[in-house]
């Protein structure tokens, strides 16, 4: 059959397909799926990376579109704004958000079980545990500084006794000893202090009491409803992406040198330490993503520490059974 | 003699181009290379966190493969944006210079515009676009002010006996404006391209630090910053620099070869002159529409967008925010807190900037070759991205008082110093040769005539100053000390604290907008009382 499409008539039948998105699905091939990343294209985003570069994702339907994170993107904003239908976030950000403004996200997965951010220090004047950071000068990212409060409160170190400046992810004056010590991703920094000739110390602030997750997988209720299929399709093809990419953290890194990690101005060597660190902080038995009822509880009380009231509803781990 | 030659140089008018003055050039060059060099060898500033030139260049060459991308990215952001932002520019200028209601109802929009801080309303363009827009808007936002000025001044200055004579042939406005006008103004709308030129390239950058977008230099050295690599900062900020400089050299060649004068390079910091016609009820009228008229096109903008309401705050959102919602009076108690520390250091800032400058200006009189050669330091103070210097600066200066202090003198001086230079250059001559004949030393010639003479661009320079000095307070706050506004604004961010984005930015504007209007009624004052005119 010949089917001659004037413009006008495509552009009718496009809208008609807008107003009936259930039949604009069924006749594509791949759906659109926009995600967006918290952070710059790192080995924290290894196990989309190789889902994406596997053609995992295009298998179950999607055609993704990757949108890279930074320090000064709000992933929770992209999906508000309709740029994409899935992020990464802090669980207390988020959580926050939807206590305090109402805004609409549910959390569906987690890709840290525990949260990397940790308390890194140098070896030869350490931060060891929270009580050690009494009199001294810590740098913190000013999105962080909620959870290095509640941890501090935690671990009953009174705040006021704890010098707090911003951190600008800029390891430097820890390394010069400007300041003694920052809140970063354990799984990265200390990697790039020894470079510099240091040796480095960490701790978690989830092994001292704030026992939250990160970069969980957050999403609208609305897109919940209109795309859960291919929300689905997108955790199971991502959670294949990481099984693969943890099965040998040293693996894949080099393969996205030059694709994903082009330009990103940090080392092939910086990247397979981050991925070897994230391994037992992603992996569970359950399957990547997947939120236990005890780590959710975990979760939400850590949140109260800080004054956030994080409710179970707020977690739904309803789209992971059909995963 | 030493007088004009030295203002000559330091305002970028050569004068005298003597074989003696380019190796003196040179050799200053050359020594100031070379300290650098020891310094950083022999990790002598800041326990090492200055790196030396060739460790730059060293690292430049290694990353010669990262680079390409992220210049030609920041170029396509920039290059579009200057060219969306001088188009305008342009065409306002002309409406504003035509029609004289037109510039009054402009004015409260290019004020807000001209006062805009980049680091509060780059946050709230990545939250209302996407993609490349967010650096285009920034990069215009940059050019506008500049060019429509300059458009202004140019064919406000235009010959009358020329417009006479095309008046006298029957010409109309348009014959007028196309035979004419526009054709005087160019060698000032050239001027004010060449001062926009850089502005487009930092904008870009500064997008992109917000953006997300994996190209770019400001992408780059958002990237690079995690990795305790100075040498690399330095060498992206240099790009940087560079990048801004050509974009300037091309247009000041352009310049050169087209009208073959030599111009002041700064530009008006006063929107069109308005000269009061009619009624006191028509003038109110107009005040009230063109301070209106910002917050319409706030409005109007978020409207045809259809950004979310949750993310983008109109005027009505804001009051909203700030006096109605459950949560008006914790914000209102964290902006003041925030206020409290952000504006007296921003006066103190201001006031130090402008001294700087001003000595800055006086000493280019009194020993032009020292102020020669600190020029080019000066010029990359300009054009380097501070966040690729924060660790240095926080390892000189701590993260108090002095570091806000710094960062801000180094925000402020360049414009105003230009300024004041080129006031004190314009004093007469035949003023000066008065006190001379009685054998003044220079300090009483400068006492007596040159600082007296040159008050309106000593105004001109506060005005320049005004939006610049909030900036750098920001950016240290930002960056170093974790207080005030500029700290407010990184937090708001984290927390999805949109009502506080949008408020920081829209309060930072009106302390820019109100300072701006201060300096202009003491200017008007203090001018009228001795019979001056204002610098434009």
């Amino acid at each position: 059959m010949h089917l001659s499409l004037n413009r006008r008539h495509f552009m009718g039948l496009m809208g008609a397909a807008a107003t009936m998105p259930m039949m604009g699905r069924m006749a594509s091939a791949a759906t659109p799926f926009n995600f967006q990343a918290s952070w710059i294209n790192d080995a924290e985003f290894a196990g989309y990376f190789l889902a994406a570069d596997k053609g995992y994702y295009k298998e179950a339907g999607l055609e993704l579109e990757y949108l890279s994170g930074g320090p000064d993107v709000i992933p929770e904003s992209s999906i508000i704004a309709g740029k994409a239908d899935l992020t990464l976030t802090t669980p207390d950000t988020t959580i926050k958000a939807i206590v305090e403004q109402g805004a609409p996200f549910k959390i569906i997965g987690a890709q840290y079980q525990k949260n990397p951010i940790g308390i890194v220090s140098l070896a030869k004047n350490p931060i060891k545990e929270p009580k050690d950071l009494i009199g001294k000068t810590l740098a913190v990212p000013p999105v962080n500084v909620i959870s290095v409060e509640a941890m501090l409160k935690i671990s009953g170190v009174d705040r006021a006794q704890v010098n707090i400046v911003p951190y600008a992810y800029d390891p430097t004056p820890l390394i010069k000893g400007e300041i003694d010590a920052s809140v970063d991703f354990t799984t990265n920094v200390p990697f790039t202090i020894k470079q510099a000739g240091e040796e480095a110390t960490s701790f978690l602030l989830y092994d001292f009491g704030f026992t939250i997750f990160n970069d969980t997988v957050v999403v609208t209720e609305e897109t919940l409803k209109a795309k859960r299929k291919e929300i689905v399709a997108f955790l199971k093809a991502s959670r294949k992406g990481w099984d693969e990419n943890l099965a040998d953290p040293t693996a894949y890194p080099k393969t996205f040198a030059d694709t994903w990690f082009k330009g990103t101005g940090r080392s092939l060597e910086n990247e397979v330490y981050f991925n070897t660190a994230q391994k037992p902080l992603i992996e569970n038995a359950k399957g990547v993503f997947s939120m236990s009822e005890e780590a959710i509880a975990a979760n939400i009380e850590a949140l109260a520490a800080v004054g956030i009231t994080a409710k179970r509803d707020h977690f739904d781990t309803t789209v992971l059974e059909e995963v | 003699m030493a007088t004009e030659t030295a203002l000559g140089a330091s305002v970028g008018t050569t004068r005298e181009t003597s074989g003696f003055r380019h190796w003196s050039a040179l050799r200053n060059a050359a020594i100031l290379l070379v300290a650098w060099e020891v310094l950083g060898r022999f990790k002598l500033v800041a326990g090492g966190a200055l790196p030396a030139p060739t460790e730059v260049l060293i690292r430049f060459w290694s990353d010669r493969g990262d680079y390409p991308a992220h210049i030609l990215a920041t170029f396509q952001g920039a290059s579009l944006g200057f060219l969306i932002g001088n188009g305008l520019a342009i065409l306002a200028g002309i409406l504003f210079a035509v029609s004289p209601v037109a510039a009054r109802l402009g004015r409260g929009l290019n004020v807000a515009i001209f006062a805009l801080p980049p680091i509060a309303i780059s946050p709230i363009l990545v939250l209302t676009f996407s993609g490349m827009t967010p650096r285009v808007v920034l990069a215009a936002l940059g050019c506008y002010f500049v060019t429509m000025s300059a458009t202004v001044t140019g064919i406000s200055q235009t010959d009358r006996r020329m417009l006479d004579v095309v008046r006298a042939y029957g010409g109309g406005r348009l014959a007028l404006l196309r035979l004419v006008e526009i054709r005087a103004a160019l060698p000032a709308i050239l001027a004010g391209l060449r001062v926009a030129a850089p502005a487009a390239v930092l904008g870009s950058i500064l997008a992109e630090f917000g953006g997300g977008g994996r190209f770019g230099l400001g992408a780059y050295l958002i990237g690079s910053l995690g990795r305790a690599d100075p040498a690399r900062l330095w060498g992206i900020g240099l790009a940087a620099t560079a990048m801004a400089l050509i974009a300037y050299g091309i247009f000041a060649l352009i310049e050169a070869r087209l009208t073959r004068s030599t111009r002041a390079v700064t530009v008006a910091a006063t929107p069109p002159g308005i000269r009061s016609e009619g009624s006191w009820l028509s003038t109110i009228a107009i005040t009230l529409a063109s301070i209106t008229l910002p917050f319409l096109v706030w409005w109007l903008l978020l409207k045809v967008l259809g950004t979310p309401a949750m993310i983008a705050k109109t005027p009505a959102g804001v009051f909203d925010y700030l006096f109605l919602a459950p949560s008006a009076t914790s914000a209102q108690t964290r902006l003041l807190a925030a206020l409290g520390q952000t504006l007296p250091m921003t006066l103190i800032g201001m006031a130090a900037g402008l001294a700087f400058a001003f000595l800055l200006a006086l000493a280019s009189v009194v020993r032009p070759g020292i102020v020669r050669s600190f020029m080019p330091v000066a010029l990359v103070t300009q054009t380097m991205p501070l966040v690729a210097l924060t660790p240095l600066l926080v390892l000189l200066l701590g993260r108090g008082p002095s570091v806000i202090l710094w960062i801000t003198i180094s925000v402020t001086f360049f414009p105003a110093f230009v300024t004041l230079a080129q006031g004190l250059g314009m004093v007469s001559r035949g003023a000066l040769d008065v006190v001379r004949a009685y054998g003044a030393s220079p300090f009483t010639q400068l006492r007596l005539v040159s600082i007296p003479a040159s008050l309106p661009y000593l105004f001109a320079a506060m005005r320049l100053a005004v939006p610049r000095a909030l900036l750098g307070v920001m950016i240290a706050e930002w960056l170093a000390t974790g207080t005030g506004l500029g700290n407010l604004l990184n937090q708001s961010r984290g927390y999805l604290d949109y009502g506080m984005i949008w408020t920081v930015a829209v309060v930072s504007v009106l302390i820019s907008v109100l300072f701006y209007q201060i300096v202009i009624v003491i200017e008007r004052h203090v001018l009228r009382k001795r019979g001056m005119q204002p610098a434009v």
